[in-house]
């Protein structure tokens, strides 16, 4: 019986060993086809017909109060400035805020796209994240700063992408990082304090906007063609558009999403299924 | 406990090594406690570094704000209870005269140490959390029921001579009550697993339907053959009222991460639920592995054509002369 124990135990050491290191951590920079994104895809040339689309993103019915968050377990953010209602489902005047809007299909997933220099910045302020959604470009620089008077640790968990996790004391300088697949979106949590959560939409294009707390958004220089208008949001889920974007075309899409609708798991849904490597 | 037919066989039970093994069971419960405490705050990553954590053995008061609380604190308890199951393993290798609970001591130190190696591959893989998070809770449940056992194993009441009862040969007691040791042990991993969302919660209710339906069949069948003797119908009375308590917590606590759903934050009554019925459950596999050594040592075989025993139980004989 002795023995049967030890054996049980060395064969959950062993496997516990053999699932964390023999498989690896995820190929960082390369799709599913093992090829880097955008690596094999031919540049896209701009003609100057690009074309705009913008749009309101409206919340029909009455939004449910925000709820407070809690943040007596550390001093520094409770003292910090700030609102201290949660952000997830911001609403003002029946449009929503926080929806990545972004285009799929068509040109833009054919053609690879320069990735710009400048970094896209995601601040920790007031123990929050600012902003709560935003878009980068695979491969661009992402920028996290601290600005509050306390530690906070950054981790992404990204499906596609390398997992990371970082502590950042305050006033310690930014920590540096990048996104070498699209993902939509990658979630972010700081583990110290469970409430701070931002959405972070990776794609190999330019063509994405986050709403205002007007509803609307603008994605500018879309190039002509036949498009997938996505409209995502963490707690009401994800809508489609069809578009089609004419040479120098303005064109508004708007959407609504409603009240009763949820993206979020419930009841029996609450675990997934079953998630293996 | 002890039934008045039963007299004492050894008058020098190892009184410091159960007096040890009983401390490290209750340090045990509040590990497990405290470990389930770490995944109701959603605190497991909180200090991104192993062994270390920041950098340092003793973090700054300035590190030891919000959820790093919970997970330091699991790491410190973790390592006290380390340090006690090696000084157990030390204390039983040294006075202890059965050499199979001399090895016992040095597996449950291994499990501590495994358990400490595991909880570190899942702080430093945090993309495999929800697969390393399984295993964790296996060895940590595995780990105090050899605890548990140990303190069985160096009780007085171990080292009486129990008059010796023959097992039912249609549905042996001793099989029935090891399927349930099994059970419990499985519905404990599944509930882990569903906490950390390794998969949902359908595996974890039909473990509940299926552990309910072997507690309360071992539970009727001792007290149908040995409800007289306290030995064995003490455990099973606990075990008893262990499961109706955590079937009420187990719904309640289900209900509470439902309500919470949309919550900014893990929150009460969600926490406090969730980790009693973490500590319940693990007081129930307790209860049964103490039911499942005494069933061992006091129920003998008996051949199913002639209803005569068979042999001595193959435990009692050896949990004689305990100390040196």
């Amino acid at each position: 019986m002795i023995k049967r124990i030890g054996i049980v135990l060395a064969v959950v050491a062993l496997a516990t060993a053999l699932i964390a290191i023999g498989c690896g951590r995820k190929s960082a920079n390369k799709n599913a086809d093992g090829k880097e994104d955008g690596a094999t895809k031919p540049l896209y040339a701009s003609k100057g017909d690009e074309g705009t689309i913008t749009g309101k993103v409206s919340f029909d019915g009455v939004a449910p109060a925000p709820k407070k968050i809690d943040m007596s377990q550390d001093a520094n953010c409770a003292g910090a400035p700030g609102d201290k209602n949660a952000d997830d489902l911001v609403v003002a005047d029946g449009k929503l805020a926080n929806v990545f809007v972004y285009l799929k299909g068509g040109v833009v997933d054919q053609k690879s796209f320069p990735t710009p220099s400048e970094p896209v910045t995601l601040d920790q302020q007031g123990c929050r994240y600012h902003p709560r959604v935003m878009g980068i470009q695979t491969n661009q620089t992402l920028k996290v700063t601290n600005s509050d008077n306390t530690t906070h640790n950054i981790h992404p968990s990204p499906k596609s992408n390398q997992e990371w996790n970082k502590q950042q004391s305050q006033g310690a300088p930014p920590i540096e990082n990048k996104f070498a697949r699209a993902e939509t979106l990658v979630p972010v949590k700081c583990n110290l304090h469970p409430w701070m959560k931002a959405n972070i939409g990776v794609l190999a294009h330019p063509y994405f906007a986050v709403t205002g707390k007007d509803g609307s958004y603008t994605i500018k220089n879309v190039p002509p063609g036949n498009y997938t208008l996505v409209f995502w949001h963490e707690v009401k889920g994800e809508q489609t558009q069809a578009v089609t974007i004419a040479a120098k075309e303005s064109k508004t899409q708007d959407i609504t999403y409603k009240a009763g609708a949820t993206a979020r798991a419930t009841s029996l849904e609450i675990g997934p299924a079953l998630i293996l490597p | 406990m002890i039934d008045q037919r039963d007299t004492p066989v050894n008058a020098r039970p190892n009184i410091g090594l159960h007096r040890l093994a009983i401390v490290l069971s209750f340090m045990t419960i509040v590990l497990l406690g405290a470990g389930a405490l770490v995944t109701s705050n959603e605190a497991g990553d909180s200090v991104p570094d192993w062994p270390f954590s920041f950098g340092r053995w003793l973090i700054s008061s300035n590190h030891f704000v919000a959820n790093v609380r919970f997970e330091y604190s699991h790491r410190v308890i973790a390592g006290v209870v380390g340090l006690t199951t090696l000084l157990l393993a030390v204390w039983a290798q040294l006075t202890e005269r059965r050499a199979w609970l001399r090895k016992l001591g040095w597996i449950a130190f291994a499990g501590v140490v495994a358990q400490a190696g595991i909880g570190g591959v899942r702080v430093l893989f945090p993309e495999y959390k929800a697969l390393i998070a399984v295993p964790h809770a296996l060895v940590a449940q595995s780990f105090f029921a050899v605890v548990v056992a140990i303190v069985v194993f160096t009780s007085r009441s171990w080292s009486w001579e129990h008059q010796a009862k023959p097992d039912s040969p249609k549905m042996p007691l001793r099989k029935l009550v090891a399927a349930t040791v099994g059970a419990v042990l499985i519905q404990l991993v599944l509930g882990a697993g569903f906490r950390h969302q390794a998969f949902g919660i359908i595996p974890h209710i039909v473990g509940a339907l299926a552990v309910t339906l072997l507690i309360v069949s071992t539970v009727i069948a001792v007290m149908r053959r040995h409800g007289d003797h306290d030995y064995l119908a003490r455990p099973a009375k606990t075990v008893l009222v262990l499961l109706v308590a955590q079937l009420c917590l187990g719904v309640a606590a289900y209900i509470a991460r439902l309500a919470s759903a949309s919550d900014p934050q893990p929150l009460e009554p969600m926490i406090s639920l969730t980790v009693a019925h973490l500590v319940v459950g693990g007081l129930t596999l307790a209860t049964i592995v103490v039911l499942a050594l005494r069933c061992f040592q006091l129920l003998s075989q008996v051949r199913e054509e002639s209803g005569d025993p068979v042999g001595a139980p193959s435990l009692n004989s050896s949990a004689r002369g305990a100390a040196v």
